[in-house]
């Protein structure tokens, strides 16, 4: 178990390095979509071996929560946004090496986890940790609605990680309603961009700056 | 009872989902005033007796829970109250069903025993609010939503990794026990669960529910979902939203005073505690625009009772709860006014309006009456419990942080003075539309500050009592 979940965890965030690094929109959906599957693939692998049967059905949930159904929103936002130039001078670089700093943070944060127990998918926890934080960076950093949409996905799929790691499953209920929230979330945000587009011709949220003070 | 608490408000919701027209407002009106009658009822009960259980220990009011079911019952009528008058002047589309949602997923909140689900709820409290925010759809009001959306989504999800971490050291420790994620549990577990992971856990779930709560930094959101929002969801909003995430916090508090010691949540939200103050008191001098202002306000008296909740002891903690049920009223009655100022004057900037107490004499009066209440003067009740608050401080050993409290207080009551005196006096730059006729409008509003100088001066029987059961439930 401990090397199925290392080895599914740093994938996940491999991937999650890849969306930061790369600029285009489509290409940084279809990482999303890969990071969900491999999260939904952790959470399949621990419920089999840990014999937890209601990780398999979170597992599925996911999959089409977070592997096709908000994938769709999120390509029905960015359809009408033209695809964004890399824009010079602003490289993915130093966002990067700040990652990398957050990596280490993750491990230091959450020590106190890793070392009060003795659990086979200890080693994982920073790690789910470290996807966590650099969907935050993203959603801080984020230019437009959909980066900041996609930044909190993936801090989400961070967190759901952790949970999966550290707990081997939360109860059904909660588990429910954590889905029901992100997907509720996904869609009042299409509404508000469609309607910030209509207003400002563009989900470029420097234009949103009325409010100040 | 509770079963009911919450089907009344949830099944008036789904009624007014199709319903238009008269039937509209008179359901409005009956899922209002039963809401607030079952509420008033559930406080009764469970201050007569014990804790009442519902659905197999899903639900659970204690005293604590009470204190916000009946406030929210009173703060959600006092707003309901208003909106047929702010809706006269627009089409009321999905107003009334959201409103009541959002009142649904409040009392959701502070209703259960799970935490789990009690983040759900919070959670759904954004949700439910997050089109009445931008239900004017200005350029601003869109804004705010968006601002309001994203914050309070990535502030509710640290807060879930904290109860994920909760759940992780009560689990750890005790294996699968059942219901771990049962308040009730946690703190039967509290004595065992792991110190450093329990501390962990409750920054995460401060920076989260604190996000909710308005506490800076993580206030960013407030003044402009406050300010845009119309006044019945901005009075809803300042006077028991906030609170429902100090709410959160306070449930987790007790627990983590067994497990890591009582200095580690002290200090947290003493630092929170005295940083609001000192943004609030700084944008109150800044604020031109009033809402802005009054959200500001919020966010100071949300400082304020986390100071109190920080210099704990029967004494702080009972004036927190004191003052948590003071500002709502207060602040709800002046949200309330402030939208029929708003929409007499036409704006929401200070400099746009004036000579409040002659032209808009029946807004006026009460107007300034709870500005006097919001600043802290007696006698209204929000002087009795910032002096509850302040001595706490003093007498628990923390005589710095109280100084430099009153201080940065001293500061935040010439800021909301300045304005204050600026809306009431003076001559306006245009004459402001004929003020509503009728002492009507008057009513809610008065009723709300006569219950301010009862808990300013004289309190009605029970109030002890019921602050003491509160008290016994956060330090135990």
């Amino acid at each position: 178990m401990t090397t199925a979940s290392n080895l599914l965890a740093f994938l996940g965030l491999v991937v999650t390095l890849l969306i930061v690094w790369r600029q285009s929109w489509p290409a940084r959906l279809r990482l999303f979509v890969a990071q969900s599957l491999l999260l939904a693939a952790l959470a399949g692998t621990i419920g089999v071996l840990a014999h937890r049967r209601g990780l398999l059905l979170v597992a599925a949930v996911f999959v089409v929560v977070k592997g096709w159904v908000i994938p769709r929103v999120l390509a029905r936002i960015g359809s009408g946004e033209p695809v964004r130039p890399v824009a010079p001078g602003r490289s993915s670089g130093l966002v990067l090496l700040g990652t990398g700093g957050l990596v280490v943070a993750a491990y230091v944060i959450m020590l106190p986890v890793t070392s009060a127990v003795e659990l086979p998918t200890e080693g994982a926890i920073p790690l789910a940790f470290a996807m966590a934080l650099i969907g935050l960076l993203l959603c801080v950093t984020g230019r437009d609605a959909l980066g900041h949409i996609l930044g909190f996905l993936v801090f989400e799929n961070g967190i759901f990680g952790l949970a999966i790691l550290a707990t081997y499953g939360l109860p059904g209920i909660v588990e429910a309603g954590v889905f029901l929230d992100v997907l509720v979330i996904v869609l009042i945000m299409e509404a508000v961009v469609v309607e910030v587009r209509r207003e400002h011709d563009s989900i470029d949220v420097d234009r949103l700056r009325e409010l100040r003070g | 009872m509770l079963e009911a608490l919450l089907a009344i408000p949830l099944v008036g919701a789904v009624l007014l989902w199709r319903a238009g027209g008269r039937v509209a407002t008179t359901l409005h009106a009956l899922t209002a005033g039963l809401t607030l009658v079952t509420a008033i009822a559930v406080g009764v009960e469970v201050n007569r007796g014990d804790a009442l259980v519902a659905l197999g220990g899903f639900l659970r009011a204690d005293a604590l829970s009470a204190w916000m079911i009946s406030l929210i019952g009173i703060v959600g009528a006092l707003a309901a109250s208003e909106a047929p008058r702010y809706l006269a002047h627009t089409t009321p589309a999905r107003f009334y069903p959201l409103f009541h949602l959002f009142v649904f997923t409040m009392l959701l909140a502070v209703s259960t025993d799970d935490v789990g689900l009690m983040w759900v709820a919070v959670e759904g409290t954004t949700l439910a609010s997050v089109f009445l925010v931008n239900f004017e759809r200005t350029r601003a009001s869109l804004e705010a939503s968006y601002k309001y959306l994203l914050i309070c989504s990535v502030g509710i999800a640290i807060a879930f990794l904290g109860t994920v971490l909760v759940y992780f050291a009560g689990i750890q420790q005790f294996g699968d026990e059942a219901h771990a994620l049962r308040w009730t549990t946690l703190m039967r577990l509290a004595p065992g669960l792991a110190p450093r992971v329990i501390e962990l856990a409750f920054v995460f779930l401060v920076v989260g529910y604190g996000t909710k709560a308005g506490l800076a930094p993580m206030h960013t959101w407030l003044p402009d979902a406050h300010s845009e929002a119309p006044a019945p969801v901005s009075a809803l909003m300042s006077g028991v939203l906030l609170s429902v995430g100090v709410y959160a916090i306070l449930r987790f508090k007790p627990a983590v005073d067994v497990a890591a010691g009582p200095g580690f949540a002290r200090s947290i939200l003493l630092a929170l505690g005295l940083l609001s103050l000192a943004v609030a008191a700084a944008f109150l001098w800044t604020s031109p625009n009033y809402k802005r202002m009054l959200a500001y306000s919020s966010v100071e008296h949300i400082g304020l009772v986390c100071l109190g909740l920080g210099f704990g002891g029967a004494l702080g903690t009972a004036g927190a709860l004191l003052h948590i049920a003071n500002h709502a009223l207060a602040k709800s009655v002046v949200f309330l006014l402030a939208g029929r100022i708003r929409a007499a004057y036409g704006s929401a900037e200070i400099a746009a309006v004036g000579g409040l107490m002659r032209r808009m004499p029946r807004t006026g009066a009460p107007f300034l009456a709870a500005m006097l209440a919001l600043v802290g003067l007696p006698p209204f009740g929000l002087f009795v419990s910032e002096v509850m608050i302040f001595a706490a401080g003093f007498t628990q050993g923390f005589p710095g942080v109280a100084g430099v409290a009153l201080v940065l207080l001293v500061f935040a009551f010439a800021g909301l003075l300045r304005g204050a005196h600026a809306i009431l006096y003076g001559t306006p730059p245009r004459e402001p539309a004929a003020e509503v006729p009728g002492w009507r409008p008057v009513l809610p509003v008065a009723a709300a500050l006569l219950l301010l100088l009862l808990t300013g001066l004289a309190w009605p029987p029970g109030l002890t009592d019921a602050l003491d059961r509160v008290v016994a439930i956060v330090v135990p």
